[in-house]
């Protein structure tokens, strides 16, 4: 499926991904997708969604209240300080090596029992749906490639759950910005 | 040292307090490293084993922690 999926929406999944790490979450939400789309406020998605009043900040400020992060994440640099450590140092060489945020969550159990590094953020069930749903609205449009705008839909289709009480929150019309959507997709 | 680390120790270096908030701020640190460790060592092909050997504990243990304890020695290298 992913192979489907267009630079812009590639860039939207990649920082839901970020968006999820800066709230120090443990997962990726659609409400995750919902910030991702939203971060590039010049691709269509962001576009509608800022036209009926809901942009990235409002929206990560309405994911914030809603999930608050976790705050027994953050490991004690001044505990580590006093006995001469310094954390900042070994979080730079660590996340040159795994990437940004590496140290920033715990090891995290996955549903088949295994363990893995915080480095890992996992999609919920719903997001994966509404990844999902974004593919068949694609293919409902008779779409080759999926966009940021086809995600959105995607979001739209996956019912209630947090992506939409970020925008009920915001009082965007769900129809009239599906029919917006789809009228600019094409 | 770092000034505010000299003034910690001067201050603190027996107190128990900042002595044990150390100790868990690297446990914490160190869980989070082991993670990344055994898993980027898996990612290169290393067997439990080999995994086991470098961080002295038996493969069993290494195996229950990270691969959920599930199939032990069948999925074994």
């Amino acid at each position: 499926m992913f192979e489907r999926f267009t630079q812009d929406a590639r860039q939207a999944v990649k920082l839901a991904q970020e968006n999820a790490r800066r709230l120090n979450h443990h997962f990726v939400g659609s409400e995750h997708i919902l910030l991702g789309l939203l971060d590039r406020p010049e691709s269509v998605s962001a576009r509608l969604l800022i036209r009926h009043g809901l942009d990235h900040e409002r929206a990560y400020r309405a994911v914030f209240g809603m999930i608050p992060p976790h705050a027994g994440d953050r490991i004690d640099a001044d505990a580590l300080e006093a006995i001469g450590i310094d954390l900042s140092a070994i979080r730079e060489r660590v996340e040159a090596a795994f990437g940004p945020g590496a140290l920033d969550r715990p090891p995290q159990r996955t549903n088949r029992g295994r363990l893995v590094s915080g480095r890992h953020i996992a999609f919920t069930a719903p997001a994966k749906k509404a990844l999902e749903l974004s593919l068949r609205e694609a293919l409902a449009l008779k779409h080759r490639h999926i966009s940021d705008g086809h995600i959105l839909l995607g979001v739209l289709r996956a019912g209630p759950g947090p992506a939409h009480r970020v925008l009920s929150g915001a009082d965007v019309d769900l129809e009239t910005l599906r029919r917006e959507l789809v009228a600019e997709l094409g | 040292m770092s000034d505010t680390a000299q003034l910690a120790s001067d201050a603190g270096s027996r107190d128990p307090a900042v002595g044990l908030r150390a100790v868990r701020a690297l446990r914490m640190l160190v869980d989070r490293l082991e993670a990344l460790q055994v898993e980027n060592a898996r990612e290169q092909g290393w067997s439990w084993q080999e995994i086991a050997y470098c961080l002295e504990v038996s493969k069993q243990a290494v195996h229950k922690k990270y691969a959920g304890g599930r199939g032990l020695l069948r999925r074994e290298k």
